[in-house]
């Protein structure tokens, strides 16, 4: 039974799972111990001043007093109960924090992944079908030109036409602050705001995917089960939807995998320039406030993001093509 | 409107930005034209995002900018730095000074309904200010006990005098807490730090991080008839150029503390719609600086530490560098003490025509003679992590350092590892800095100088360790001293005794610009600008 079969799988994947992201949350608290300065130092730097009394009882009440080995320890202890800690910058529970800033990222996040996906997969299937013509070249030399322009740059511009001289998009945010719109009317002032955040970033993933399928589709056509079905009587088109398109997609597939922990990074780029509130965000300010916890809080969930995706993107193959096997 | 009204206000602006002295005397663009409208959301954008809305115990500027609208302190203060009545309606001061009675305000309600009292300033003072907020550890160090005979009166007991401490009572600095919110718990960690409850003209509703923080209208404020707007809602934009372009689609009403950059500034003052002020920041006074290392070689000489503040060109650097936003400093106070006498430029000059002749002819008394390559020595310099401005101020320095035969190499951290190296290991010669020399120089200029203020691993305070006997003097005799005429006779000598030794370089005295919308009127109506309450605010429709 395959259903039962890749279940026992994905459970398996999960509980292998575990060590790793320990390992990796380890790891993290060591590296981040090297960065020079504390969370009191920035605090109180915000501040303009401090006493000398107010900086050690800060850093008493942060535990930054205790030897780095118990700090590590009390940090793990803490994980393994899925306790995320405490942020004493922001005065809330780690998992408030993220909480809060994690749905704006994932639908960003979500958003740009189905979009440049989808339609990367069929620019890129378009531009192979008509290699070497027009429509081709004009798609190859677009995505070029998309693959090469800074994000923030291409941000600011879209900010520069679309917000300041067409005044058709808000320049950044989520939401409309001075209307505060409840209801439907708040789910398309949403969907409003992000607009030019998703095009922007989906405009790097875009080509990059567009790119990746052609190559594919490309090297697909030149397979001998292609020259069968062609002896068959397929049309062209008919080889092309069945049979190439399946195999063509995997690499892509599996791009788009590895790639949903750099789009949460590359997503502080377009989070900074359109003000989204997301997690990558949250994580850039977090690192020059040394506000550790957070720091740590925010690649935990990042860890497991990837573990997840991953694990779907590993049973996703299993469907497209049944010869590859969970096991 | 015609576009024969439009040609008035036109050379209106151009006028404005001609006389644009550094005062900014003649930007009138914020006072009031014609009676208060009612209602509307105004929205500023607030740079960075504040860590928290506890400003009992963070003194982030961003978390001022918030907080003062749902907390009151006692005192406000106007242009002329004077004490004006807040939550305390008159206060007498005895004569040995060591007694402050404030009566209170009665009626006074918490937006929670319930009544303001001496308790609360009993309660805020000794202890939540007295101890965890970082500054009032030093304002209310004197102060032993709060009494408070009648729910109106509170009289502080002080164990010597203090006169700074009537300077830091703004909600900005001091702000009164409900005793019965906050008196329970762990003040640090306390619940409602995030969800605050003052006496303040606005109640706060919600925070959504990342995006806003919204506060309405508190229909129960004290004053009737205020605040004119109904809603507040303070936005954060991470991105410099994203910042001033809402400013310029009018999503945004007005940003502050150069949240819209020098640069910026000078290109959307020219858009119909949009005005700049300097005014609201007299009770921080920024002072921008080069700190030496006055414990090591070279600059533990003091003839070599002249030779640099006499080859800087202060009004290249303010013009080319800040654009403009500023004036030339003279020494450790600020000018805006101008106004209650403490400051005075009569101090050693650097800012003159000759100083780079002058800097080499020191260079060559101290011994420094030049080598054959031109070179004198070399130093590290190491940049504020502060931005573009910074880094450009440090490039300036090492061209113009290099004409008297210092050469420069340029250091850059970011900001925690910059605060570790100058204010905890020393390790530095000669890096570039600001201070804000806030309301009283007992509480923003001492600590820069005076010996007891040189503490490794606290931000902030004397990290050139430039100190003597006099000088500590000076200012442990003016922290007492009554007499304002005394005072300031102290501050003057401390000045000029500062500025000859030059432990820093004085730069300038940095003016942070409001930029807003001409739709907002009566801003500022005080030296706390965005620290103030803005209860009389309004918005044109």
């Amino acid at each position: 039974m395959p259903g039962r079969q890749s279940l026992a799988y994905a459970l398996r994947r999960l509980a292998q799972a575990v060590p790793t992201v320990l390992v990796i949350a380890a790891m993290n608290f060591l590296v981040l111990q090297l960065a020079p300065g504390d969370a009191a130092e920035v605090l109180a730097g915000e501040a303009g001043s401090a006493t000398p009394e107010f900086m050690a009882q800060l850093r008493k009440s942060f535990g930054l007093d205790q030897p780095l080995g118990v700090q590590l320890l009390l940090y793990i202890k803490q994980l393994v109960t899925l306790d995320l800690g405490f942020s004493f910058r922001h005065n809330m529970p780690v998992i408030e924090l993220i909480g809060s800033r994690l749905f704006p990222t994932l639908l960003l996040m979500v958003s740009v992944l189905l979009i440049s996906v989808i339609v990367g997969t069929l620019l890129g299937a378009f531009a192979a079908r008509n290699l070497n013509r027009w429509q081709d070249n004009l798609i190859s030399m677009l995505t070029v030109l998309a693959y090469a322009t800074p994000v923030f740059w291409a941000g600011l511009m879209l900010i520069v036409v679309f917000s300041i001289n067409l005044g058709w998009f808000p320049t950044s945010g989520m939401q409309q602050v001075a209307a505060f719109h409840e209801g439907f009317a708040k789910v398309r002032d949403i969907a409003h705001h992000l607009v030019l955040p998703a095009v922007t970033l989906t405009m790097f993933y875009l080509a990059l995917y567009t790119r990746l399928m052609r190559a594919s589709v490309l090297e697909q056509f030149s397979m001998d089960y292609v020259v069968t079905a062609r002896a068959k009587g397929l049309t062209e088109s008919q080889i092309a939807r069945r049979h190439v398109l399946r195999n063509a997609v995997l690499p892509v597939l599996t791009m788009a995998g590895v790639q949903v922990g750099g789009l949460l990074g590359g997503a502080v780029v377009v989070e900074t320039v359109f003000a989204w509130p997301g997690l990558g965000l949250l994580a850039y300010e977090s690192l020059f406030a040394r506000d550790l916890n957070l720091l740590l809080g925010i690649f935990f969930i990042c860890t497991c993001l990837v573990v997840v995706v991953n694990l779907v993107v590993d049973v996703a193959y299993s469907l497209l093509d049944p010869r590859i096997e969970l096991r | 409107m015609t576009p024969l009204h439009r040609l008035p206000r036109g050379l209106a602006i151009a006028v404005a930005v001609l006389v644009m002295t550094p005062l900014f005397t003649a930007s009138q663009s914020a006072l009031a034209q014609g009676s208060p409208q009612k209602g509307g959301t105004l929205v500023m954008v607030v740079q960075p995002e504040p860590p928290t809305l506890a400003s009992y115990q963070s003194t982030a500027g961003p978390v001022g900018q918030v907080a003062t609208k749902v907390y009151e302190g006692l005192l406000e203060y106007d242009f002329q730095l004077k004490p004006t009545p807040s939550l305390a309606q008159s206060w007498t001061v005895s004569p040995d000074g060591k007694t402050v009675t404030f009566k209170l305000l009665p009626g006074v309600k918490f937006h929670d309904g319930k009544p303001f009292t001496s308790e609360d300033v009993q309660f805020s003072v000794m202890e939540v200010l007295k101890k965890v907020h970082p500054r009032g550890v030093n304002t209310f160090r004197s102060v032993t006990a709060v009494e408070t005979p009648d729910a109106m009166t509170a009289v502080f007991r002080l164990s010597e005098p203090a006169p700074y401490m009537m300077m830091a009572l703004s909600s900005y600095e001091s702000p009164m807490l409900p005793k019965h919110v906050f008196g329970t718990g762990d003040i640090t960690r306390h619940p409602n730090a995030n969800l605050p409850v003052g006496t303040g003209p606005f109640k706060f509703v919600e925070w959504q991080r990342g995006q806003f923080m919204r506060f309405d209208r508190n229909p129960d404020y004290r004053k009737p008839g205020l605040p004119h707007l109904d809603r507040l809602v303070a936005r954060f934009i991470a991105d410099t150029g994203t910042r001033s372009a809402a400013m310029e689609t009018q999503e945004v009403h007005m940003g502050g503390f150069n949240a819209i950059p020098p640069v910026d500034v000078k290109r959307l003052q020219a858009l119909p719609y949009i005005g700049v002020t300097a005014k609201g920041y007299e009770m921080q006074s920024p002072i921008v600086q080069l700190d030496f290392n006055t414990t090591r070689p070279p600059f533990d000489d003091v003839k070599v530490r002249q030779a640099v503040a006499y080859a800087i060109d202060r009004k290249f650097v303010l013009d080319n560098i800040w654009f403009g936003f500023g004036r030339p400093a003279t020494g450790p106070i600020s000018s805006n003490f101008s106004a209650n006498g403490l400051y005075t430029a009569d101090v050693k000059n650097y800012n003159v025509p000759n100083g780079v002749d002058l800097a080499n002819k020191l260079l060559d008394d101290a011994g420094k003679k030049r080598g054959a390559d031109g070179v004198r020595f070399e130093i590290v310099h190491d940049v504020t992590p502060y931005g573009e401005e910074w880094r450009r101020f440090g490039e300036y320095t090492q061209q113009q350092l290099g004409k008297i035969g210092i050469k420069v190499t340029l250091r850059v951290e970011d900001v925690p590892g910059w605060l570790r190296r100058v204010y905890t290991n020393y390790d530095f010669q000669l890096t570039s800095n600001w201070i804000q020399t806030l309301a009283d120089p007992s509480i923003g200029v001492h600590r820069l100088y005076h010996s007891g203020s040189i503490k490794p691993g606290t931000v902030f305070v004397n990290s050139s360790r430039w100190n003597t006997k006099e000088t500590d003097e000076l200012m442990d005799k003016a922290n007492v001293e009554l007499d304002p005429k005394k005072r300031a006779a102290l501050y003057h000598d401390l000045q000029k005794r500062v500025v000859e030794a030059s432990p820093l370089v004085f730069m300038h005295e940095l003016d942070f610009v409001t930029v807003h919308n001409k739709r907002v009127n009566n801003f500022p109506l005080s030296p706390l600008g965005l620290y103030s309450s803005m209860d009389q605010v309004w918005l044109a429709k």
